[in-house]
């Protein structure tokens, strides 16, 4: 059944701030307006992903220089088109108890709307803070990979509407192999503060490597990026263990009582 | 007026019905109204962002993870779920007993009660109601939710086939079902909650299991407490309840000493409302304790430290989700449990490119 995984590689080094990508996935999935609002944080005002923004900008403003930058103040402006992340091993999937969230045949992680009864539990068990459930809509909403467009052999519309190439779409092993030699380039030019994001286990063993992964250029929690995020069902046998131990001495309470109570 | 033009705004889609379909990927998303910003309550901030030469340890102050979206039902039904799961063992270990006849039947009773209150009380939580047997459409062994919610319908079924059955021999092994059920109950919401990625709960996911085990037990002691007892009665109540408060107590402080490893994250414990709730729950507790070791008999003693416990361990769930709540909205309470590993990995990193 599965083809090829496929996937997402965002190149922060070319990304240009214009959130394309942004209107893209809105306008493709036809997704509700979130209203006018102005945050004060740079030029970012969608703040954040949300269950109704599936494509995020980030813009961090930095009085430091990149490596190899110029300028007479020290100053660099970093942007970073933040997304779903596509674990290969998914907080929010595994701790689905509807079955809502699956894995399609491109290997990417998908809520069947008709399925999701909102039970909220993926929305704290994502540890990158991506999904999340609507207040009025009632339900868990994410980025799709554009499973509708990927269905009919098309990119996702963000990668699409990209005018920098900085979100790649493509098979997963493709675009490793590019980010590997995006990254050897970027060194070469002196850009030595580049590093992949997520790209391969190693990487990421807490979620197993991303299928939407990235090139930064400063250290994740800048870009609202945990820095070693684990998916949190990863360590539940332990918790299992623990909660036998404990109602077993629950167990034997009671009847040690019950027994004390029954003397006489 | 205002009124109106709210009411004419349906989708958010600034789209012409008769020259646009919705058929997209999120096109079944309906909003009664837009909001301008519903993820998390964020400040906003009208000077300049940028703080000159400092390093930008997190950004903009924003929340990493997303803060956990239930309402009040689901900490009233920890409460619930947990005095089921107590009475259903306590029913079943004075099962057949003559002299315990009376509080084994009550306990029956709460178990049925609480089994059926308590799937009731998580349905109203659902964004989708009505969808609320969805629940029971996999069985998903690494999501606690999903193991709960089978626990739950298991332990409804076989309490309420107790409850029929009442004292007979032949209630013995339903009993017994509804009591490895009542286990299950007591147990796992500390396991939920502790298999999160919220910073407080994941980093007192070895203490929660214990915490919720423990104060389902002086749940149950505590109901129990209240109702007219006789001499042996009150004796299992009070053997079972002080094995409970004590095991309580003991685990609430482990779990701040296990969250203080991570102070980020620990504040959510002493400040604003869950700091309140946790502290009020904390005050309770000892307060049942105390009540319950004072060696007078008396009934009215008796009742009022039951309703003290009660309230406590009440407020205990409410605290627990108001803290994850405040926990998720501090971005570092994330970021500095996982820094010094990232650290720790940087060298070997550094070297790949």
């Amino acid at each position: 059944m599965t083809t090829t995984a496929t996937g997402f590689f965002t190149d922060t080094s070319v990304c240009i701030g214009c959130k394309a990508c942004e209107v893209a996935c809105k306008q493709w999935n036809q997704l509700p307006a979130d209203g006018d609002f102005f945050s004060g944080r740079s030029y970012d005002n969608t703040l954040h992903l949300e269950a109704t923004t599936w494509r995020h900008v980030a813009f961090v403003e930095r009085s430091q220089r990149l490596s190899g930058q110029s300028t007479v103040r020290p100053f660099s402006w970093l942007f970073l088109s933040d997304v779903c992340k596509h674990c290969r091993r998914a907080g929010c999937l595994e701790a689905c108890p509807t079955g809502a969230i699956v894995r399609t045949e491109f290997e990417s992680v998908y809520v069947q709307p008709d399925v999701c009864n909102g039970c909220g539990y993926c929305v704290v068990c994502c540890p990158f803070g991506v999904i999340n459930r609507r207040e009025d809509d009632g339900r868990a909403w994410k980025c799709t990979l554009c499973y509708d467009r990927q269905k009919a052999g098309m990119e996702p519309a963000c990668a699409k509407a990209c005018p920098t190439d900085s979100i790649r779409f493509g098979k997963l092993e493709e675009l490793q192999q590019h980010a590997r030699e995006r990254l050897v380039e970027l060194h070469r030019l002196g850009v030595k503060e580049a590093y992949l994001y997520g790209m391969t286990f190693e990487d990421q063993p807490g979620t197993e490597g991303l299928n939407a992964f990235f090139l930064l250029l400063d250290r994740p929690e800048a870009y609202n990026l945990p820095p070693r995020p684990a998916v949190p069902t990863k360590g539940a046998a332990g918790s299992w263990g623990i909660m036998t131990v404990a109602v077993a001495g629950m167990a034997l309470a009671a009847v040690a009582a019950v027994g004390e109570g029954d003397k006489k | 007026m205002n009124l109106l033009r709210r009411k004419s705004i349906t989708t958010g889609r600034e789209m012409n019905p008769h020259t646009a379909v919705l058929t997209g990927e999120g096109a079944q998303q309906s909003i009664r109204q837009p909001q301008p910003d519903s993820g998390s309550k964020v400040e906003l901030w009208r000077q300049v962002p940028s703080i000159p030469g400092k390093r930008q340890l997190d950004y903009y102050r924003l929340p990493l993870v997303k803060e956990p979206v239930w309402i009040w039902s689901v900490p009233l039904y920890f409460y619930v779920g947990g005095v089921a799961g107590g009475s259903a063992l306590l029913a079943a270990a004075a099962h057949g007993r003559r002299s315990l006849r009376r509080i084994a039947s009550w306990c029956r009773w709460f178990a049925f009660l609480g089994t059926t209150l308590g799937p009731a009380l998580l349905t109203w939580d659902l964004g989708k109601m009505q969808r609320f047997f969805n629940m029971l459409r996999v069985l998903r062994p690494s999501s606690p939710m999903s193991i709960g919610s089978w626990s739950l319908a298991g332990t409804g079924m076989l309490a309420t086939l107790t409850l029929v059955q009442g004292n007979s021999d032949n209630a013995r092994p339903a009993a017994l079902g509804a009591a490895a059920g009542g286990l299950m109950l007591s147990g796992y919401t500390g396991v939920l909650l502790g298999n999160t990625a919220n910073p407080l709960w994941y980093g007192t996911r070895r203490t929660l299991p214990l915490l919720f085990t423990a104060s389902a037990m002086a749940s149950t002691a505590g109901l129990l407490e209240m109702l007219p007892l006789n001499g042996r009665e009150e004796k299992v109540v009070k053997r079972f309840g002080m094995v409970g408060k004590i095991g309580e107590a003991a685990c609430m402080v482990a779990m701040e000493r296990e969250a203080a490893v991570n102070p980020q994250a620990a504040k959510a414990l002493h400040e604003g409302k869950g700091g309140a709730l946790w502290q009020g729950a904390k005050a309770m507790l000892a307060a049942g304790i105390v009540l319950s070791l004072i060696p007078v008999k008396s009934p009215w003693k008796r009742r009022v430290g039951g309703a003290v416990t009660t309230a406590g361990a009440i407020c205990l769930r409410f605290a627990l989700l108001e803290a994850g709540k405040e926990a998720a909205r501090e971005p570092q309470a994330t970021i500095e449990a996982q820094r010094e590993i990232y650290d720790r990995e940087g060298a070997r990193r550094s070297s790949l490119g």
